[in-house]
């Protein structure tokens, strides 16, 4: 999850803009791309109906239904729990109400470069564990990949169906200013979020009904049972009906609803640690019967903690002999352990390397330029740049260890600069970048706010790209952080069917 | 089949339900019974306060504080507001069995209740809000047995509200009519029509016994009525009901036999003798009820959820 993201020119001003009823005068995109407004202030095509939409809503009615929809969130329990000392309270992730959309054609793009990005990345994992090849070729330098913690020696030489490691990915892409689509980082190990998605999306059904009918959107729903059906396509032929089960490390986990959410939405039980029991390489359940055999585990456990016998010994989340089980083949973990060295920040470098490498193919959608403080030539540069690269730690995440340069102050940078000439290999740098921005309801009003992208992605026999997305938004104005930790919400993601531009003869609303 | 663990969560979640139910209950009539400046009143305020276990000495001025500790109060494990958390913590941990339906109505309580204004509203007017905790409770149920499959989920959720209540209704029996009560024999009407009240119990005694009131009739009635929901009677045969269903699928060495326990509880109420209930006093029959459903839950416990991997392990 942890990303963060800044830029240079956070200085954008923003005049006070008149309250709703919202006009092109009160909304003011800065100088990213807007995903509704072109840079001279129409209307994109895509965005046309819900436009005219909003325009007929007023203040009351917008809050109103703003309202309701926060009401369904915290009905549902799609809520996080902050502990106080005098009382706890429950708090839902921020719920923005106006879609963002996507046509038809930027999505094919994105869903083949989605596509082609992952069976890459599946085959660099499988190679890895595997023959090395690529680290015989030198196209990815081998203490990189060896190196990295993220490794799991325990990986090597282990069979994995359909070459299928990353069984769940959610990707993170950004539209630059240029409107082009980039992969700014990959999720390999337990991508969260998809509960959003849908919960999203029933929210905009009942918020924009006529505008949802009119705009033929592509159907998210059948995420469970194609996440199900990718599940049990990783269990042997011989066992006729897979037991499938999703490990979560319990209630406490922030992202527990999304845990029970997905047991629930396919049927399966939603197990912790505690239920497991291994006994002579085989996982059963505790149940009210006795014991059952467990197939397939859709963990939502980090590696560290699955296995006390094999990784972190003080972990109770995990079933002892866990790992064991999976070697001996009698049940499948997903996603695999040691997925995480192919979303290593250094590692992500080399992406369209490894996508050239293994399909022979340029990459669809192009990776955020990086430079690796590893290689001499790009260290000087990033030394020299420092004002203006965000500059991250290899090995940490979650907005750590992480310098951002146009908003450091000189000491800072200096002493990032030593932190990092003292060990250059644990350092990448890349460009501040302006995402784009989408409208949001803040206050009352209609604001420009600047958005990323999630999409979710399935790969077992198949692999198979969900039509839709977690649109995450950094609700601060001008800030360019959508982590949920730092003020960031979402908003429902609508891919479109096709261009044949709006249907308006049928919009109502 | 399902998860111990789940089992173990939804036995709990009945159970505390029943309990936050049954306490709004006595609060609420508590409460009511105070505003007549009586013996009476200050009788079934003693009733409400030894039910809970915490026979204070009756005074009537201090019993909105004692309801609103009882109602409000989060450090008291034996509260309203503690007992739907406890329902909803357990509720959270097993939310994929139970409907969407079945967890707003709880969610939504206990949002209620736990919200900063539910003191105001609490003192504003208490029977207010005491009436729409137990509506809300019924609703709760009244979603489950609409919208959730009657399987082994809503079962086990069954058997946890129907355990809570035998033991509660005892309570309140043992309270009223065990012998030597503290304020002499319980013959007042109006703390007769307190103690029916609690078990909410009054519309159907009526229409069974008509308005005349007697401490013989309430016992027969909450002990031995085969139709009221809340006669312990009808409890116990509810608990062995489901108690056989659950177990059928378990192989039959292993057992510790709660529905044998349940079976054997339930036929002893059935075929009881009223008059001996007249002979020697409720006290003896009511204590053999509550201690035989400790037992039964044991069982439950040492069949379907703590049972020793050893017996278990395939062959």
């Amino acid at each position: 999850m942890g990303l963060e993201k800044s830029m240079a020119g956070m200085t954008q001003t923003f005049a006070e803009a008149p309250p709703l009823p919202m006009t092109e005068a009160a909304y003011l995109p800065g100088v990213a791309y807007d995903e509704m407004f072109t840079a001279d202030g129409g209307v994109r095509p895509h965005y046309d109906p819900l436009h005219a939409r909003m325009s007929t809503l007023g203040a009351e009615e917008l809050a109103g239904r703003q309202r309701t929809l926060e009401r369904s969130f915290l009905l549902q329990g799609i809520t996080f729990t902050v502990y106080g000392a005098e009382n706890t309270t429950e708090r839902i992730i921020p719920t923005d109400l106006f879609p963002r959309i996507i046509p038809a054609a930027e999505w094919a793009r994105i869903e083949a470069g989605l596509t082609q990005r992952l069976r890459a990345l599946n085959l660099f994992l499988d190679d890895i564990y595997g023959d090395q090849q690529i680290l015989m070729d030198g196209v990815v330098p081998r203490e990189l990949v060896l190196g990295a913690p993220s490794y799991r020696r325990e990986m090597q030489h282990l069979y994995v169906p359909h070459k299928a490691y990353a069984n769940v990915c959610g990707s993170d892409l950004i539209r630059c200013q240029d409107g082009q689509f980039a992969v700014l980082e990959d999720n390999l190990r337990v991508p969260s979020g998809v509960s959003y998605m849908l919960a999203n999306r029933d929210a905009a059904k009942r918020t924009f009904p006529g505008t949802y009918r009119a705009a033929g959107v592509r159907p998210v729903e059948r995420y469970p049972d194609l996440l199900l059906a990718t599940l049990k396509s990783m269990t042997a032929d011989w066992r006729s009906n897979p037991q499938v089960v999703v490990l979560t490390p319990g209630v406490y986990n922030s992202a527990y609803y999304e845990h029970a959410y997905l047991a629930r939405l396919m049927g399966v039980p939603l197990v912790e640690g505690r239920d497991l029991v291994v006994h002579e390489n085989m996982v059963y359940m505790r149940t009210t019967t006795g014991l059952r055999r467990v197939d397939v585990i859709y963990r939502r456990v980090d590696d560290d903690f699955i296995d006390p016998l094999t990784f972190r010994r003080d972990s109770s989340l995990g079933a002892a002999g866990l790992f064991n089980a999976y070697r001996a083949g009698n049940v499948v973990i997903c996603n695999a352990p040691g997925t995480g060295v192919a979303d290593d920040k250094a590692v992500y470098a080399y992406v369209p390397d490894i996508i050239r490498y293994y399909l022979g193919e340029d990459a669809i959608l192009p990776n955020i330029e990086t430079f690796l403080c590893r290689e001499p030539r790009q260290l000087q540069h990033v030394l020299a740049n420092l004002d203006k690269l965000v500059v991250k730690a290899v090995g940490a995440s979650g907005g750590y260890g992480m310098l951002v340069g146009p908003h450091a102050s000189q000491t800072e940078r200096e002493a990032f600069a030593e932190a990092i000439k003292a060990d250059p290999e644990n350092y990448i740098a890349q460009p501040t970048i302006q995402l784009s921005t989408a409208p949001c309801l803040v206050d009352g009003r209609i604001e420009p706010r600047h958005v990323d992208l999630r999409p979710f992605i399935l790969s077992g026999e198949k692999t198979i790209v969900t039509p839709g997305a977690l649109t995450r938004v950094a609700l601060k104005r001008g800030s360019l952080v959508v982590n949920s930790s730092q003020g960031g919400g979402s908003k429902d993601t609508w891919v479109l069917a096709d261009d044949q531009g709006p249907n308006s003869g049928s919009a109502r609303p | 089949m399902m998860l111990a663990r789940v089992a173990d969560s939804l036995y709990w979640l009945g159970r505390y339900i029943e309990r936050a139910e049954h306490l709004s209950r006595l609060s609420s009539v508590m409460l009511n019974a105070t505003l007549d400046q009586t013996d009476a009143g200050a009788h079934a305020v003693w009733i409400a306060m030894a039910a809970v276990g915490e026979p204070g000495d009756g005074a009537g001025v201090a019993s909105f504080e004692a309801a609103r500790t009882l109602v409000l109060n989060r450090q008291d494990p034996n509260s309203v507001v503690s007992s739907l958390a406890r329902a909803r913590e357990n509720a959270r941990q097993v939310r994929d069995q139970i409907t969407t339906e079945t967890w707003e109505r709880l969610n939504l309580l206990y949002l209620k209740v736990t919200d900063t204004r539910a003191a105001k509203e609490f003192s504003d007017s208490s029977s207010t809000f005491l009436h729409d905790v137990i509506a809300d409770l019924h609703l709760f149920k009244g979603a489950a047995d609409t919208t959730m499959s009657h399987g082994e989920s809503w079962r086990f959720m069954m058997l946890g509200i129907y355990m809570e209540r035998a033991q509660l209704v005892s309570r309140l029996l043992e309270v009223c009519f065990a012998d030597s009560p503290r304020h002499g024999r319980l013959d007042d009407h109006v703390a007769l029509v307190s103690v029916l009240r609690m078990a909410c119990a009054l519309e159907p005694y009526l229409r069974v016994y008509t308005a005349e009131i007697e401490p013989r009739h309430i016992l027969e009635f909450l002990v031995f009525d085969e139709d009221f929901p809340r006669s312990i009677r009808f409890a116990t045969a509810q608990i062995e009901q489901h108690l056989t269903a659950l177990t059928r699928s378990v192989s039959a060495g292993e057992r510790a036999g709660p529905e044998r326990l349940a079976g054997r509880l339930k036929a002893r109420l059935q075929y009881a003798d009223v008059d001996e209930l007249k002979a020697v006093g409720a006290g003896p029959l009511l204590t053999t009820v509550v201690n035989e459903c400790a037992r039964i839950h044991e069982a439950i416990y040492e069949t379907f959820v703590a049972y020793p991997l050893e017996m278990r392990l395939p062959a």
